[in-house]
């Protein structure tokens, strides 16, 4: 039996294209009801889906849904023989699992953190405690930079700030702790004529 | 004489002039100890949680000075100092509030809360007069805004937003920075209260406050307080939001401070993950070469984020994953998939895995870029998290390559791994290799090679592990497994190959693979 292909036109509604035309199907039992075309030379039946695909003896066969018949009426039929290209890849295509696919972002991973608590050890020391200078108590060298020990307002607790800091931060300040702490050397030679004068 | 007399008056006024050498002798060694005190007393702090009782002066060495300031200070104390009308009282009672709220463990978040003193320390923030206050007041709310959703509500509730807001404006960087820390904290706590800081312009009031003189701590602050305003979904931030946040984080991305950048890659990562219109936003701001040059990074902090926004870009259309193709993604992926810790393997193999997805362009640019052996390894090797997504990557990778891309992909030894872990008990991973499975065989097809593969994959051991699964529980795999034993190993039936693709025929020889299956 030919199984050529007929290029008449369809007569049928829009999702029916040239492509899914097919003659006189091989495996056909019973004489459809209706006859998709009504072309007189050779019976035309219009493939509406792929439904399966399977290979025997080393052919591809796809199982076939006829537009205007039943699914009773589903028959398989050989690649070879087919000419709807679209409608088997669709088949193909719907083969693939959804599994396929961009997969977004599950849960959380480990994240920074949403929230943080302000620890008094990792306290802020000097200047950075924002405390006003009352006055400087004290400096030190010993830390290989100069130091002073300053007592802030408002508080019992005195800590060590640079001294490049205070000078800028609280002159004034660093200026009294100065002053208090001037000292005048005097010359022995100048003491022993005045004590030799008296 | 008089003028001996007025004299000796201003002497005595000097530290060390008229007094007698002895006792100078003393006031120095004492004073000496203390700076020693002092200087000691500093460093444990740092590891203690413990406040210096004894002040380093000369009125401190008098015994009957109290050393216990802090210890008896009680909430009812602070309650009385904090409502008090005076001043010092005020910053007293809310110094002693801010020390319990740091304390390691415990703190009494709830106690202060019912004491009713939150609405006191929001009115301290605006006291610009009084900078004590408004730190210690700051630092007491950023803690109770630390704690649970409820306290931060709690915060919120009492008006400190625009305080906040306002007092990010403050010209003492320490008590802005103070701000930037509290506002961060009620950001991170959802999406609801991050929007309420949106609404109150938080955003244009944070961004001003970057500068190139800007100190680094600060800036650390500011970038994770940005990042917690960029966090969160159902909903994701405002898109405006978004775009006027957007650029001060590219600009933070190329510091090199590991904190800063560590933040910057969680604000992009949460910004890239959800729909493909926000992959978009951030795709357009060319970030995408830096993002992967931060997944070399040698600090986990920003590899991490680093690793999770590109995750993200490719996770999109196929012109985002293209950009992160072209910004050299594919060359850092092997390293980062041998990553000593599971979970960066896991995640380099969830991105792989999608840009296996994507169209056949786009596979072959794996395979020249050599991601077949590393997937090979982690499919071997891997921790059971790293080898569930590899095994996507092979079926993604299946699934839209060309039939040489797939015979590259056996020949690399992928199909012998899946079918290794056929006996995994994770069913959907069963789904997923039976899937990739069939999507070999069906190249296979193609090339007329369905005996050789049947072969190949009887010789693997994958026939009996897939005839076993005719028995599982799960009714999708029986099937699944039931259709590939019926379609491509009906053992009778000899299934003729097809003769017309002699030029096309390639073999799955698995060369790299220490058995030998010659086809």
């Amino acid at each position: 039996m030919s199984m050529s292909l007929t290029t008449e036109p369809p007569n049928d509604g829009p999702t029916v294209t040239e492509e899914n035309k097919m003659t006189t199907p091989e495996k056909k039992e019973k004489k459809p009801d209706e006859v998709a075309e009504e072309e007189e030379e050779e019976e035309e039946y219009v493939v509406e889906k792929v439904l399966n695909r399977r290979v025997v003896k080393g052919r591809v066969e796809y199982l076939l849904k006829w537009k205007g018949f039943s699914n009773e009426d589903n028959t398989w039929e050989p690649e070879d023989n087919l000419d709807c290209p679209d409608l088997i890849a669709e088949f193909l295509q719907s083969q693939k699992s959804a599994h396929e696919g961009k997969r977004k972002a599950e849960g959380e991973g480990d994240e920074s953190k949403s929230k943080k608590k302000k620890d008094d050890t990792e306290k802020l020391r000097g200047f950075a405690r924002g405390l006003d200078p009352e006055r400087i108590i004290g400096a030190t060298d010993s830390t290989g930079e100069l130091m002073f020990l300053m007592k802030w307002k408002n508080s019992d607790e005195a800590d060590l700030v640079p001294a490049k800091e205070a000078n800028i931060k609280c002159p004034q300040v660093v200026i009294s702790f100065y002053e208090e702490r001037l000292t005048w050397h005097s010359y022995p030679t100048e003491d022993e004529k005045k004590d030799d004068k008296n | 004489m008089p003028t001996k007399n007025v004299t000796d008056e201003r002497l005595g006024k000097f530290k060390n002039k008229g007094k007698d050498p002895a006792k100078l002798r003393e006031k120095r060694i004492s004073e000496c100890v203390e700076l020693r005190k002092a200087h000691k007393n500093e460093s444990f702090m740092k590891r203690r949680n413990v406040t210096l009782s004894s002040l380093p002066d000369e009125d401190a060495l008098s015994p009957d000075y109290s050393t216990d300031a802090v210890s008896v200070y009680s909430i009812e104390d602070i309650i009385k100092d904090v409502n008090d009308h005076n001043k010092e009282a005020q910053t007293r009672g809310c110094q002693a509030a801010r020390k319990l709220l740091s304390q390691e463990s415990n703190p009494p978040l709830k106690e202060i809360i019912d004491a009713g003193l939150l609405s006191r320390f929001v009115s301290f923030l605006g006291m610009n007069d009084e900078p004590t206050l408004q730190f210690e007041a700051a630092w007491a709310l950023t803690n109770i805004a630390s704690g649970t959703s409820w306290h931060t509500q709690q915060v919120v509730e009492s008006g400190a937003v625009p305080a906040f807001i306002s007092l990010l404006a403050s010209p003492m960087l320490h008590i802005s920075e103070q701000a930037v820390w509290a506002l961060g904290n009620i950001a991170g706590d959802g999406s609801a209260s991050r929007d309420i800081l949106i609404e109150c312009n938080v955003i244009p009031a944070l961004l001003a406050r970057i500068s190139p003189d800007t100190p680094v701590g600060y800036l650390r602050n500011l970038t994770w307080t940005l990042s917690n305003l960029c966090r969160n979904k159902n909903p994701c931030p405002p898109l405006s939001a978004v775009l006027q946040m957007l650029p001060s984080l590219i600009q933070l991305l190329h510091l090199s401070d590991k904190d800063i950048l560590s933040d910057a890659c969680w604000a992009i990562s949460y910004l890239s993950d959800g729909e493909n219109e926000r992959i978009d936003v951030v795709v357009k701001t060319g970030i995408v070469p830096r993002l992967v040059e931060l997944m070399g990074h040698r600090e986990l902090s920003v590899m991490t984020p680093a690793l999770r926004s590109i995750g993200n870009i490719v996770s999109g259309s196929d012109q985002q994953t293209q950009a992160a193709i072209d910004a050299g993604v594919l060359n850092i992926l092997p390293q980062v998939m041998r990553h000593p810790k599971a979970s960066v393997q896991k995640e380099a193999a969830w991105a792989l895995s999608n840009i296996a997805a994507g169209p056949c362009k786009q596979i072959q640019q794996l395979i020249t870029c050599g991601l077949l052996p590393p997937l090979v390894e982690q499919l071997r090797n891997g921790d059971f998290k790293t080898q569930r997504e590899a095994v996507w990557a092979v079926t993604n990778f299946t699934s839209g390559g060309t039939v040489e891309q797939v015979v590259s992909l056996v020949q690399s030894g992928a199909l012998e791994a899946i079918i290794n872990l056929l006996q995994v008990k994770d069913s959907k991973v069963i789904l997923v290799i039976l899937d990739a499975v069939n999507n070999v065989f069906m190249a296979a097809e193609k090339l007329g090679e369905m005996d050789k593969l049947s072969l190949l994959v009887e010789e693997l051991g994958g026939l009996d592990r897939i005839e076993m699964l005719q028995n599982h529980d799960n009714e999708m795999i029986y099937r699944a497994a039931h259709n590939l034993i019926e379609k491509y190993f009906c053992g009778n039936e000899v299934e003729e190959v097809k003769v017309d693709s002699t030029e096309d025929a390639f073999e799955f020889r698995t060369a790299d693979v220490p058995r030998t299956f010659e086809f």
